[in-house]
């Protein structure tokens, strides 16, 4: 059997690992566009090979699966998604494993995600708004604030996917600081609409959102289009230092097990978040009438008006949460991968260890992520001996093998480490200790946050988990669960959530 | 004493941000640690600092100087209860601004001590490469006891605490966009940041545009200013982890555990005390009532700079509520005695509105030493328990008896191990008995 596997990052070294520990013994073929050391090395030794090429252009990816005689191609990141790869691949008769281009509007675009699930009234949702410039955006927010207080505390976004602009947290709670909260937002307002300015497809550009507080994890899924089969829970880390503080990055290391849920998270809370993943995805077969088959994930919080929610979806596995869940599984990967093809998920058995908790470590090159370009280029030594003998795993990202066999940096995320045991602390306690074995040659630093899987974030994690459980049980003990309420002075009591339906309906009964 | 806060963005839109209004109402919470003189720095997009400093409070001084605020997205700011008390600004060889609570060992003088600091500091980062390191070999050589926050014309905001840990310095930050710290945790509440811990002692943390970087913390879990439970630190703070108003109540329980006194009425002395008579009451099971009501500002007796102001300022602060006192027995509770003028205006006054006993009880043992690290303590001679023993002052103030905790007690109501706790203005010298 031959598989052919797309993208050159972390997650995509550890798909490559899973299935070369598989009873099926594929041979192993990949296409990415760095050429990742570990990737590199596991084709090798598979009787496949790693080339590099556009993972988001049709025609190289099928051109080289044809060229393999590979039988099924398994897509990681989202980006070939969004790009139409796995339409292109089975057109031309080839299995893939992979959101197809429209099913990966969920990811693609925040705003079709929000109007999804407020137009199948599904649970999980937050209120929200698109806009189509920021006048519009800073018009609507200055005229509302006062009518519908959500507008204060809000998360900015691109209405879709747009090249390395971010997610902006905006909290408007002090009275005194209000006029530099405002202003921010705005200014924040038109650096979207420039930079959205270039995607004429879409009339929204802007997307507000209601910002929520709560503990955050991911729930990843298999899915044929018929049953949607959940993972481990795994708690991502996106700030990129110690104690949630500075930037926002891909992902700097994350945490599972060793249950099904986290140690913060609840098993009901587990079963609810499932319930909604398998809304959206039943929503949006519904809505395009195109079968779902590869992965699915929802990126949650557990948040005071709604219990669990969705803040993104992934039309993929997440990276660096794949590391974790794939640790975990004890299925063959290729098992899973044939059954989400055969369309016989429901008959599968997917089973995971109880007995280990897995802690993941990204490592990064100083520079990452405000200054990519001064993060880029430099050689790295890796001690594999060292890191074997510790017990841990080393998973190479963003780097890149040189002719000489030497790994250099890209820019952004360069590897993860993972480690397991009992229980988080220890894990990540290993992965400390073996931290000294990956160096960059040319005395360029590295860094990476050495408190995720210490007792002393699980604490924050548990604390603020249980302070939102408090609110969000007792809304749903006294029935309010879901609904927002706000009493406005001569105006009285008013739901923007009816009122956000009403918008929605408003251009459609128009047109 | 001064009041320190350092304020730091990342991310795209930075240049929205404006460290000033942040920084002013951080400092405006930290204004109990004094208020005399007002400094500020910032940088922004031009990579030069701007600085403005001048007299206080900090209301005051951001009004006066409405038009002429740095602006900048970045910034450290300081309030001193020192008069002439502003950020060191040294210009070469690597250009710098530093705002320092406590006192390096570098000179006799507080003042002196913080500029040969800040030099050391802007030769360091000018020559070594690797600038965290060589902050962290610099804290852990320089002695004495001191927290600072600096910034470079670099955008660089060092921040640290030297391995004796006497001096508080707190870190926080919110969503993706804003990092700061701060001498205490009710400034990051007012800033809008979420707390995330101490700046560990022997800790240096540093922000740089592409970093958030920290050395290795000292093994010593350090020798925490005990005065900062008792008096310094602002009710809804949290120093070292620890509660300010837990600790404070629980002094107030302790006290009364160790000094009980026959009362109708626990009354406390506002602010500080509040919360340790509240904790009185709940142990003695004596009811508390407010006592006073306060006219004007809530000015701290014992760090206003002349006989005269004090004595106005206490008249002032303390209106007895008659009815409170009138016919009963009390027990006033009061956080400690400097020279003893508070005190005794304070006895007098209820004593002339109609009580008949008053015991003091105070929620800490006699201070007798002045602060090596800068905390406004006078020297010995000016210290009225350096010279009186508990009678003696009792007789002064004209109470009917006056006790102090021990040294013992505070750290036990306080709960850190003695070897965590300075006590040096407790017992230096000791307190006549």
């Amino acid at each position: 059997m031959r598989i052919m596997g797309v993208g050159g990052g972390a997650r995509e070294h550890a798909l490559a690992w899973k299935m070369s520990l598989s009873d099926h013994k594929p041979e192993i073929f990949w296409i990415a566009e760095n050429r990742n050391p570990g990737i590199h090395k596991i084709c090798k030794d598979n009787q496949g090979e790693l080339r590099t090429g556009r993972t988001t252009d049709p025609k190289t990816i099928v051109r080289s699966s044809r060229g393999w005689g590979v039988d099924i191609v398994v897509v990681g990141p989202e980006e070939p998604g969004f790009n139409g790869i796995p339409d292109a691949l089975e057109k031309e008769g080839i299995h893939c494993v992979g959101a197809s281009q429209e099913l990966s509007i969920i990811e693609r675009s925040k705003a079709d995600l929000r109007r999804l699930q407020w137009e199948n009234n599904l649970p999980g949702k937050l209120l929200f708004r698109t806009f189509k410039n920021a006048r519009e955006a800073s018009d609507y927010i200055r005229k509302n604030i006062g009518t519908q207080p959500w507008l204060q505390n809000i998360v900015i976004k691109p209405a879709r996917q747009s090249g390395g602009k971010g997610v902006k947290l905006i909290e408007d709670r002090l009275a005194h600081l209000h006029e530099n909260k405002g202003r921010f937002k705005e200014a924040y307002f038109d650096s979207l609409q420039a930079s959205m300015a270039a995607y004429s497809d879409i009339e929204d550009k802007i997307l507000v959102e209601e910002k929520a507080w709560g503990p955050e994890y991911s729930l990843q899924c298999f899915t044929d289009g018929k049953t949607v089969l959940g993972t481990p829970l795994v708690q991502d880390n996106k700030s990129a230092h110690e104690f949630d503080s500075g930037p926002e990055t891909g992902g700097m290391g994350s945490i599972s097990g060793p249950d099904l849920a986290l140690p913060f998270i609840t098993r009901d809370e587990y079963d609810k978040s499932l319930k909604i993943v398998e809304g959206i995805v039943e929503a949006i077969q519904k809505k395009t009438g195109k079968s779902y088959h590869g992965m699915v994930g929802g990126q949650m919080m557990l948040t005071e008006n709604e219990g669990p929610t969705i803040i993104e979806m992934y039309s993929r596995l997440g990276d660096p949460e794949a590391l974790n869940m794939l640790a975990m599984l004890k299925t063959d990967i290729v098992d899973v991968f044939q059954a989400i093809i055969e369309r016989r998920l429901s008959k599968l058995k997917l089973e995971f260890t109880n007995e280990d908790a897995v802690v993941v470590k990204v490592v990064a090159p100083n520079g990452y992520p405000e200054k990519k370009e001064k993060a880029k280029g430099h050689p790295v030594q890796v001690f594999e001996t060292n890191i074997k003998r510790n017990g841990c795993y080393l998973f190479w990202g963003n780097a890149d093998l040189q002719d000489n066999g030497e790994a250099v940096t890209g820019g952004s995320r360069l590897l993860a480490l993972m480690a397991t045991d009992h229980t988080l602390p220890p894990a990540s306690a290993l992965i400390e200790k073996t931290m000294s074995s990956i160096q960059l040659t040319d005395g360029w630093g590295l860094y990476h946050r050495s408190d995720i899987g210490s007792e002393q974030l699980l604490a924050k994690r548990w604390d603020s988990a249980e302070r939102v459980r408090r609110l969000y049980q007792y809304r749903e003990e006294h029935g309010t669960l879901g609904r927002r309420m706000e009493w406005i002075p001569k105006v009285g009591t008013i739901d923007p959530s009816q009122l956000l339906l009403k918008e929605m309906q408003g251009p459609e009964k128009a047109g | 004493m001064p009041g320190l806060v350092g304020f730091y963005t990342f991310g795209e839109g930075r240049e929205n941000w404006d460290a000033s209004h942040f920084i002013r109402y951080g400092l405006g919470a930290l204004q109990g640690r004094g208020q005399e003189s007002i400094s500020l720095a910032t940088v922004g997009p031009g990579n030069t600092l701007h600085t403005l400093a001048g007299k206080g409070g900090v209301e005051d001084f951001f009004e006066k100087n409405k038009t002429s605020i740095p602006k900048g997205f970045i910034g450290i700011g300081q309030t001193s209860s020192y008069i002439d008390d502003y950020l060191v600004h040294v210009k070469t060889p690597y250009e710098l601004v530093l705002a320092l609570d406590g006192k390096t060992d570098l000179h006799e003088n507080r003042r002196e001590a913080s500029k040969l600091f800040a030099r050391q500091l802007s030769q360091l980062l000018h020559s070594e490469n690797e600038p965290l390191k060589a902050t962290s070999m610099l804290v852990n050589k320089i002695g004495g006891g001191y927290s600072f926050v600096a910034l470079t014309h670099k955008r660089a905001l060092i921040s640290g605490r030297n391995p004796l840990g006497v001096k508080p310095l707190e870190t926080g930050s919110v969503g993706f966009d804003i990092a700061a710290v701060a001498s205490e945790t009710c400034a990051l509440d007012v800033m809008g940041i979420d707390h995330t811990g101490p700046v560990e002692t022997g800790e240096v943390i540093m922000f740089t545009p592409e970093d958030i970087r920290g050395n290795a913390p000292a093994a010593d879990a350090g020798n925490f200013c005990s005065y900062e439970y008792v008096y310094l630190a602002r009710l809804d703070s949290t120093v070292n982890t620890l509660p300010v108003a837990k600790a404070r109540n629980s002094i107030g329980r302790e006290l009364a555990k160790a000094h009980p006194a026959k009362a109708n009425v626990v009354i406390g002395v506002p602010e500080t005390a509040l919360p340790i008579a509240n904790g009185y009451s709940q142990e003695s099971g004596l009811p508390q009532e407010p006592g006073f009501v306060r006219t004007g500002e809530n000015i701290r007796a014992a760090l206003e700079p002349t006989q005269k102001e004090r004595l106005v300022g206490v008249q002032l602060k303390l209106n007895p509520i008659k009815s409170a006192i009138e016919n009963k027995d009390v027990v006033l509770v009061d956080d400690s005695v400097v020279r003893g003028n508070t005190l005794r205006n304070t006895v007098l006054n209820l004593k002339r509105n109609g009580a008949h006993q008053v015991h003091v009880r105070i929620g800490s043992p006699a201070l007798v030493s002045p602060c090596p690290y800068g905390v406004e303590i006078p020297d010995a001679d000016e210290l009225i328990s350096s010279s009186l023993d508990e009678k003696e002052l009792a007789n002064h103030v004209a109470a009917d008896s006056v006790s102090f905790m021990t040294v013992e007690e505070l750290q036990r109501a306080i709960g850190l191990p003695r070897q965590n706790l300075c006590m040096r203005c407790f017992e230096n010298g000791g307190a006549k008995r």
